[in-house]
């Protein structure tokens, strides 16, 4: 550790450690699995980790930092440090096949092997298992990379009131390079924040991940993990992750904490960990930058804890702005060479798969009638759905929020109902859970829960009578769709027919690629199909 | 005990070569019905045979029907084949959907290695209720690294100022095709310079030329950018323009730039197909 310690702008070091009593390191380890623990622990002795990841071992070797436990002999050590890396290597391998506690692997880790410490790159490597491990841990927000047009900074929903706001907007793309972003991305943070960068290709997906791990503090050495500090600085909603996937110009932020709230980089935070998000959050677009070519990120109105879902939406093939039933027009795997002059069967004609999916019932007493009715209600949701929105295809979002800004329909068979107080979800007895609850909140502070009926009549809900009076009475209706995959939820209700799946509107189909947003005419407002 | 494991396994094959000669026999059958019903002297037989007062046989209508059908389907394909454009309605599924439910659909066909890929389609619709004949993009399927927003909004603006959908249509097809002409080039490159797909050549070309450059890909996501990995560790990213002219290339070696390197690449090359040829010739 150097004498002096001066506060730079530097960023953190990956080879810095941090003491192995620290809680944040127990913290980040014991959230992992005793397999995945060993295999992280495998790979920090892997020959690419191992300089920013150096073992405890015995005596020789051993590094000048680890000075200040060389006091315990090691007769009376639980864990006595190995003799050289392949013994070590044999060890945890030797864990890897043994059954034992999780503990076990924990203790031999930050009592034996790396007493004298982890490095940063090893908790990022952990953090990164972790997230691995559960790809769900992380609520992602998808914004758009947009050329930034010089004189207005403000024009943030290009709805057609201003049609000379829409610029000429550029043909470029844009371009990102690992390094020169980092690189600029430190420039635009503050000297009393340090940050810990580490990049990582994602195992499975096409994504360039990016932990970006906040220390509230302006030493860049051993004095900015200490663990007098340590207890508070080191919290894990500073740990912020950006994902980079190949070939789009979207971008992927995730968000720590579960705000609910939408608003993106603009509103500082709350919180201090919160603006130290905002801040990096603020320097991303100017690190994509170049001169005279000018980025900014721009909301899509779509996060959620399935990064398979953003690819779909906001990735780089082409099913990005074709969702639901025009999901039809994307998918690669169909050939449609005009060569070929075999008459296609038509979209909805399931000529070769109804056999495999559906059919196994049994030739029962079925009517006819409702043989025919399923079939239909089947097509319906294939019609509108296209081959999205399957329970199984792992693509879900778990949580979708609308407002309505439609005005009341006055042609509508409401039964009105004076304070109607219910509010409970019916139709969760499918096991995909689809609760739909809906608030209302009106606009003289009375505030009543009721329940809309999505049922033959096109979205009609039960309201107070008083004030439906009025031609042009709009009342503020939010719904909120939950569940494990919302929209496969939809879609099932349509096959069963619990929702009229050819009235239904199209943003219930999920086409929209959004989870939040306003609903006006029956239609998403301000996302313009495309979503341009 | 050895009869079943021997036989069981050829019974199974035997099983799987008759499925898959079931399955062409039935592609077979297609593909000759397509061309029977369309040809011209089916389709005379069914007109002929309609001079009969009502033809009650169900088998004669539904010919006629697929035979009108094909037809269509035979002409679509012509056009798609010889246009590269082709336009297409679509009733939108959405009840509440602008204009009717009326979309106008765009297919785009792209030629890629002497096979149609699939097309991609740009879905438009009428959305402005003041004026009735402009269009705007809804749907496409357009990868995101073809600048279509810049060439809807340059193309197609809203009310106020001229749509012009035929320039769009070009433009689009430009950059599509422009695009995947630059993955090909990417491709032809590798394969010039010995790097089979993924690894498994390197070995072969080891045998029988030096390998010089360990690894060539498209470094951006509109593979503008190539990146270049020459066997010493030396790097090199080559810029290509817009229609696969060589505007610049750079290595960098241990000590900073390398141009030997650039020079012995290039040679003079101002394509980048220059560049490929030189390598495939050694």
């Amino acid at each position: 550790m150097p004498r002096i310690s001066i506060p730079t702008a530097a960023r953190l070091p990956s080879a810095l450690r941090v003491e192995p009593s620290n809680p944040a390191v127990s913290k980040i380890l014991s959230r992992l699995s005793r397999t995945s623990l060993v295999s992280v622990a495998l790979d920090w002795l892997d020959d690419k980790n191992l300089p920013l990841a150096a073992p405890y071992l015995h005596q020789q070797a051993n590094p000048d930092d680890s000075q200040d436990d060389d006091g315990l002999s090691d007769d009376d050590d639980f864990n006595p440090p190995a003799r050289s890396l392949a013994a070590l290597r044999e060890l945890y391998g030797d864990l890897q096949t043994r059954k034992g506690s999780k503990r076990e692997v924990l203790d031999r880790i930050i009592e034996g092997d790396w007493r004298h410490g982890l490095s940063l790159y090893q908790l990022a490597m952990a953090d990164l298992q972790y997230l691995y491990d559960h790809p769900t841990s992380q609520k992602w927000s998808a914004y758009r990379i947009v050329a930034l047009k010089t004189p207005s900074p403000d024009a943030a929903d290009n709805d057609s009131h201003h049609p000379q706001e829409v610029d000429k907007e550029s043909l470029t793309i844009p371009r990102f390079h690992p390094s020169t972003f980092l690189k600029s991305l430190q420039a635009t943070v503050l000297p009393d924040v340090k940050a810990h960068y580490n990049f990582d290709r994602h195992k499975t997906l096409p994504l360039l991940l990016l932990r970006i791990f906040i220390l509230d503090s302006p030493y860049n050495t051993n004095l900015a993990v200490k663990s007098s500090s340590g207890a508070t600085s080191f919290d894990t909603s500073r740990t912020v992750y950006i994902a980079f996937p190949d070939a789009s110009p979207f971008i992927y932020i995730s968000k720590p904490q579960a705000l609910s709230g939408s608003a993106p980089a603009g509103g500082g935070g709350t919180g201090e960990s919160n603006s130290l998000r905002t801040l990096i959050v603020e320097g991303i677009p100017k690190a994509l930058s170049r001169p005279r070519q000018r980025f900014t990120l721009k909301s899509t109105n779509l996060s959620t804890k399935n990064l398979e879902e953003l690819l779909d939406k906001r990735g780089s093939a082409r099913t990005n702005s074709a969702g639901g039933g025009w999901s039809i027009y994307a998918d690669e795997k169909v050939k449609e060479s005009p060569l070929d002059t075999v008459l296609p069967s038509p979209p909805l004609s399931d000529r070769e798969e109804a056999p495999i999916t559906k059919k196994p019932s049994p030739p029962s007493r079925e009517d006819e009638e409702e043989q025919r009715t399923r079939k239909r209600m089947r097509l319906v949701a294939k019609a509108r759905f296209g081959d999205s929105s399957l329970v199984d295809d792992s693509k879900g979002v778990e949580r979708v929020d609308i407002i309505l800004e439609d005005a009341f329909p006055s042609v509508a068979s409401t039964t009105k109902r004076k304070r109607h107080q219910s509010g409970v979800e019916e139709e969760d007895n499918h096991h995909n859970d689809d609760r739909r609850r809906r608030t209302k909140t009106g606009g003289s502070g009375r505030k009543s829960n009721f329940e809309v009926a999505l049922g033959d009549d096109e979205l009609h809900g039960e309201e107070e009578a008083e004030e439906a009076g009025e031609g042009k009475w709009t009342p503020n209706v939010r719904l909120t769709f939950h569940g494990s995959h919302v929209f496969a939820g939809i879609r099932q209700l349509v096959e069963r027919g619990i929702i009229d799946g050819e009235r239904m509107p199209g943003w219930m189909t999920g086409e929209e690629g959004v989870t939040v947003g306003a609903v006006r005419n029956g239609r998403i407002r301000g996302h313009k199909g495309a979503g341009l | 005990m050895a009869s079943p494991t021997t036989t069981t396994p050829t019974l199974d094959e035997e099983i799987e070569t008759l499925q898959a000669q079931v399955s062409s026999l039935k592609k077979q059958i297609r593909i000759q019905t397509s061309t029977l019903i369309a040809s011209p002297s089916t389709r005379q037989l069914f007109t002929d045979d309609f001079s009969l007062p009502e033809d009650t046989n169900p088998f004669r209508q539904k010919l006629v029907t697929q035979s009108a059908a094909q037809e269509a389907h035979n002409q679509q394909c012509l056009y798609r084949t010889c246009a590269g454009i082709t336009t297409f309605r679509v009733r939108d599924p959405d009840p509440n959907a602008v204009e009717g439910r009326a979309v106008l659909g765009l297919r785009i066909e792209v030629v890629s290695r002497a096979k149609f890929l699939r097309p991609y389609y740009v879905l438009l619709n009428r959305p402005y209720p003041e004026s009735r004949t402009r269009l705007r993009l809804h749907r496409h399927t357009v990868p995101p690294c073809i600048p279509l927003s810049g060439l809807a909004t340059r193309h197609l603006p809203p009310p106020g100022r001229r749509q012009d959908l035929s320039r769009f249509a070009r433009a689009l097809r430009r950059e599509i095709v422009r695009y995947h002409h630059r993955m090909g080039v990417v491709a032809d490159l590798r394969k010039a310079a010995g790097l089979g797909r993924k690894k498994k050549k390197s070995s072969v070309g080891d045998g029988t030329q030096q390998q010089l450059l360990v690894d060539i890909s498209p470094a951006d996501a509109e593979a503008k950018q190539i990146s270049i990995d020459w066997a010493d560790g030396r790097t090199g990213r080559l810029v290509m323009s817009d229609d696969g002219e060589i505007v610049k290339l750079v290595a960098l070696g241990e000590h900073g730039r390398d141009r030997e390197a650039v020079r012995e690449l290039l040679g003079g090359a101002v394509r980048v197909d220059d560049v490929t040829r030189r390598l495939a010739m050694g």
